[in-house]
């Protein structure tokens, strides 16, 4: 079976995710979300994430390329430790309750 | 209260007592000089005596000014009591210390509580310059509510504090929580001198960083007034953009940086820990391990949680760790959604586990998961990938191994209905809707039908047809070929197929039939053009066969008039047809100019000879008496061309046109000699034809001295020789076969050529020129085998090549060909390893016939003993053959 680029991706990743589309996301919601993304983060403003959405395009944009990728992604075999991202940690976004937090703690 | 300020408890001297507030004026000077210095007891001192002497509301100013010096320089050295007493003390005394210390009190009784009146004095246009820096100051320094300030009561609500307090809260709400525009950065309501710059600065820290833009964040970080609220966040901030653990971070910077993702260190670590002791196997080390992961995990990952439980649970499943300890460990049963089916599934395709029936019915259990949660469509393409790669697993058991274990699977399967007792509503609502067991996924064919309806498409039925090929039902594969032409009526492919059943079972004219069909999709598709030209050739074979010479004479005529009969070595191949059609007439004449038309074509005699000899063989005529349609003077020994070369040409001309050319018996050794002396002037395509052709008269020595002359030459065309050499060697070098066809595999795939990769699976699957049995099975599982890093490459190419000589054999022990835990595990394994008793040796002769001619104390002679052993031997063998060609069928609470 191939195996595609998955150096952004992590190995626990679903690249609709990452384009925040639906499961059953058909063709022309995929290339929306992926154009929407883009402008998001276009590559000159963060690389990373740019990168990230592109690979995620890539796998979802052909049907059965997508198809193969939802059933061979997430091995048994894997250390556990790629369950972690394999590149620089996702900054996620957590509201500002803990940012006030910080400011508060005396 | 602590004691030295007790003193400030004596009142001021009454009113008219008071001195001369002329020298006032010069020592309030001195007062304020003594703040500027930081000396604030020393001020306070100063400010008392003055009031001391004067006693005038301006003197009572110059000491609270010093007393809220002294409090605000206690309480950043970190004395909170102490400069709440003494604050409480100089209010009850002083009138004048309420507002003026207004921004003491806000840091003393917390930062909101007394926000209004310090702001308050803000709307007095007339507030000394002094008077507004200091609240603007303590705003700075202390105030932590965006919100509070922005609703602040005390302030009109079009103060510019309030409108800046707003939008900045507004904005730390954005950036905190999704990408945001540059638009949103620009905060134009926010004073970059004014007190909430720093927030400025912070929000656009902030938005930089989500950014990943950490160059830009990092100056926001730098402009950022030290001593203000917003400077709190720099060193969390820092701590992340550097990827690194800080351990001076307090409590709330430490989760924050734990939340944001940041700091995945100790995770990373429980996480290494765990993945090591899974390596080692070993119960003891892993059950530890698990509880600390998922530990770690929860605080910094917490939405991975889920995923690491399903992932540790089908790792422990897969080393048959204890069920209820690995759950202890977890905290909770993992998930069984589609995810973990989907592991699950994918772990049971381990090589080496031909476990086929169980991997589908774990597929079966994931898709109907996956339909219930929204994945994909139950008729979608994902499905249909699905039943193909559930379809690729069967494919991998042989037909009678398939069989046996399929029954077996449907006897004893118990269902997966327990697995979703104690899982979440919508798990087990996903598992309600198949209540009806359907064991379809046992059956290649209906997963193929099924994927092939889904999505019909080239590749999936080709793999239809190629498995449908192996079947031992002729008629299943031209049953595919007709459903492939209904589903895509303008893929010329199934009409092949459909020509080429046709034409061997001697229907030629519904062979063409379905040419013409092919023609009419796509005339010069080069494989239409190929059947075309074979189809004809097949007709002239079977009319030749027939005797029918005329009819065949027609059909080379309408072969000659092809544009592709022309390439290449092929004329020489209708030359040869031509031949034959005049030893069947019995013209000799005509003969020899035919034969002379075929050597001309190939370069010289000894390749017409071949090229003649076999085709009058496939026309049916026997070689005895052929000499005579030769011209005079023709010799089987031509001095001048290499013999290898010719018949290597005459045999790749056969290969092109599908008919078998044979090479004599009596020109091997001649050839076998040519071989073993290079350099040769052989091309590799004939090379390999004539190997090839070797093999198929399973002149494997032949064959194996074609492959040592085609590794000799190198270049592109070794991973073919590696190819044929795997082919060539004897059944008892299986090791050196299985890197030969791994080696060949792993070349081809780097040099994508993809029909050489599948010759090589075919090999290694045991379909390329026998049909596969139980043992090719069980070698064919090794796929790990399959997969070789550049330097096991060379090292197998460069072993092949220092190999020239055909293998002898050397005599081994019998147990060195088969691995034994292929076929055992460990504990079969060491009782197939113990020794016999003599007891036992003596109940096996007991129960053994001979037992019966002879004494009951008397010893059996070695003989009896060793034909006795290798009996029980051999029964132990079959048996244990027999249950592992059964797949174990998973039990009840073997999962999670």
């Amino acid at each position: 079976m191939s195996r595609h680029r998955q150096g952004v991706i992590a190995a626990h990743e679903d690249p609709r995710e990452i384009l925040g589309v639906a499961p059953n996301a058909g063709d022309e919601e995929i290339r929306a979300a992926y154009l929407r993304k883009v402008k998001e983060n276009p590559p000159d403003r963060s690389a990373a994430a740019f990168e990230r959405i592109r690979d995620a395009y890539e796998i979802l944009r052909d049907p059965r390329r997508r198809a193969l990728y939802m059933l061979l992604s997430g091995d048994p075999e894997a250390p556990l430790v790629s369950l972690l991202p394999a590149q620089t940690p996702e900054r996620r976004f957590t509201g500002p309750g803990p940012w006030l937090a910080v400011l508060r703690e005396k | 209260m602590s004691g030295k300020h007790q003193k400030a408890k004596t009142p001021p001297p009454p009113a008219g007592s008071r001195t001369d507030p002329g020298p006032l004026i010069s020592q309030a000077g001195e007062v304020r000089t003594m703040l500027a210095r930081g000396s604030t007891k020393s001020a306070v001192e100063l400010a008392k005596e003055i009031h001391k002497r004067c006693g005038t509301p301006a003197s009572e100013a110059v000491l609270v000014e010093a007393y809220g010096a002294r409090i605000r320089s206690l309480l950043e050295h970190g004395l909170t009591a102490e400069g709440k007493a003494l604050l409480e003390l100089v209010r009850e005394r002083y009138s004048s210390a309420k507002q003026t210390l207004a921004d003491i009190d806000i840091v003393v009784s917390g930062p909101e509580s007394g926000l209004e009146d310090l702001v308050r004095p803000l709307n007095d246009p007339a507030l000394p310059k002094e008077r507004r820096a200091a609240i603007e100051s303590t705003i700075k320094r202390r105030m932590t509510d965006l919100s509070a300030l922005a609703q602040c009561a005390a302030l009109p609500p079009d103060h510019p504090l309030r409108v800046g307090a707003a939008a900045l809260g507004g904005s730390l709400a954005s950036v905190t929580s999704g990408p945001v525009t540059d638009d949103a950065l620009l905060l134009p309501q926010v004073s970059h001198r004014g007190p909430l710059a720093p927030w400025k600065q912070l929000v656009r820290a902030i938005a930089y960083f989500y950014r990943q833009e950490d160059a830009a964040c990092d100056r926001c970080l730098q402009g950022i007034d030290p001593g203000s609220v917003p400077a709190r966040l720099v060193s969390p901030l820092r701590a992340m953009l550097a990827q690194r653990r800080d351990a001076s971070l307090r409590a709330a910077s430490t989760a924050l940086v734990s939340q944001v993702g940041g700091n995945m260190e100790t995770l990373r670590r429980a996480l290494e820990s765990l993945d090591a002791a899974f390596a080692t196997k070993a119960q003891s080390k892993i059950i530890p391990a698990i509880q600390p992961a998922i530990a770690a995990c929860r605080i910094a990952r917490p939405e991975l949680v889920e995923r690491l439980r399903q992932h540790i649970s089908i790792k422990a499943v897969k080393l048959n760790l204890p069920v209820r300890r690995v759950r202890a460990a977890l905290g909770s049963l993992p998930v069984e959604d589609a995810y973990f089916w989907r592991l699950y599934a994918r772990g049971m395709e381990t090589p080496g586990e031909p476990l086929g029936p169980i991997a589908c019915s774990l597929w079966e259990e994931f898709r109907r998961h996956a339909v219930a949660e929204g994945w994909f469509r139950e008729d979608g393409l994902e499905a249909a990938a699905l039943y193909l790669h559930m379809a690729e697993l069967l494919q991998e058991i042989p037909g009678e191994a398939l069989e046996e274990a399929r029954e077996s699977f449907i006897e004893s399967f118990p269902g997966y209905s327990t697995h979703h007792e104690d899982q979440t509503p919508g798990v087990r609502r996903a598992a309600a809707k198949h209540k009806t067991p359907d064991f379809y996924y046992l059956f290649p064919d209906q997963l193929f039908a099924r994927a092939c309806a889904l999505d019909p498409h080239r590749e999936a039925f080709e793999r239809w047809l190629d498995w449908a090929r192996q079947e031992t039902d002729s008629k299943a594969a031209e049953r595919v070929a007709e459903s492939w032409h209904r589903a895509l009526p303008n893929d010329c492919r199934p009409l092949l197929y459909l020509m080429e059943s046709a034409e061997k079972r001697g229907a030629l004219s519904k062979a063409t039939g379905f040419l013409e069909q092919a023609e009419k999709l796509d005339a010069l598709n080069p494989e239409v053009r190929r059947a075309a030209l074979r189809l004809l050739v097949a007709q002239a074979i079977r009319h030749l066969r027939q005797r029918k010479a005329h009819l065949a004479e027609q059909e080379v005529a309408a072969l000659e008039a092809l544009p592709q009969a022309q390439e290449a070595d092929r004329p020489a191949f209708l030359a040869a047809l031509r031949w034959t059609c005049s030893v069947i007439r019995g013209n000799v004449e005509t003969a020899s100019g035919h034969f002379t038309r075929v050597s001309r074509a190939l370069g010289g005699t000894t390749g017409a000879i071949l090229a003649c000899e076999s085709m009058a063989e496939a026309c049916g005529l026997k070689r005895d008496g052929f000499a005579v349609y030769l011209p005079v003077g023709v010799s089987l020994v031509d001095q001048a061309e290499s013999l290898a070369a010719a018949v290597g040409r005459a045999c790749a001309l056969g290969d092109d046109m599908d008919v078998v050319f044979s090479i004599p018996t009596a020109w091997e050794s001649a050839l076998f000699k040519e071989l073993s002396q290079p350099p040769s002037r052989l091309e590799a395509r004939q090379l390999r034809a004539l190997g090839e052709a070797a093999l198929r008269r399973d002149r494997r020595e032949l064959a194996y001295a074609a492959s040592a002359v085609g590794l000799a030459k190198g270049g592109d065309s070794e991973a073919r020789f590696l190819l044929l050499r795997a082919q060539a060697l004897p059944e008892w070098e299986f090791e050196r076969r299985a890197d030969c066809i791994a080696a060949a595999a792993e070349l081809g795939r780097r040099r994508r050529d993809m029909r050489l990769v599948d010759e090589a699976v075919e090999l290694k699957r045991g379909r390329g020129r026998r049909r596969m049995n139980f043992f090719d099975w069980m070698d064919a599982a090794d796929e790990d085998a399959f997969s070789m890093s550049t330097e096991q490459v060379s090292a197998v190419l460069q072993r092949e090549k220092q190999s020239p000589r055909f293998p002898a054999y050397e005599s081994r022990p019998i147990a060195d060909p088969f691995e034994e835990d292929a076929f055992f595990d460990d504990e079969e394994a060491e009782e197939a390893s113990d020794v016999p008793s003599f007891e036992e040796i003596g109940r096996l002769l007991v129960e053994g016939g001979d037992s019966k001619t002879r004494g009951r104390n008397e010893k059996p002679s070695f003989e009896e003993i060793a034909r006795l052993l290798l009996d029980k031997a051999e029964a132990e063998a079959k048996k244990k053959r027999r249950q592992k060609g059964r797949p174990p069928v998973p039990e009840q609470g073997d999962l999670f």
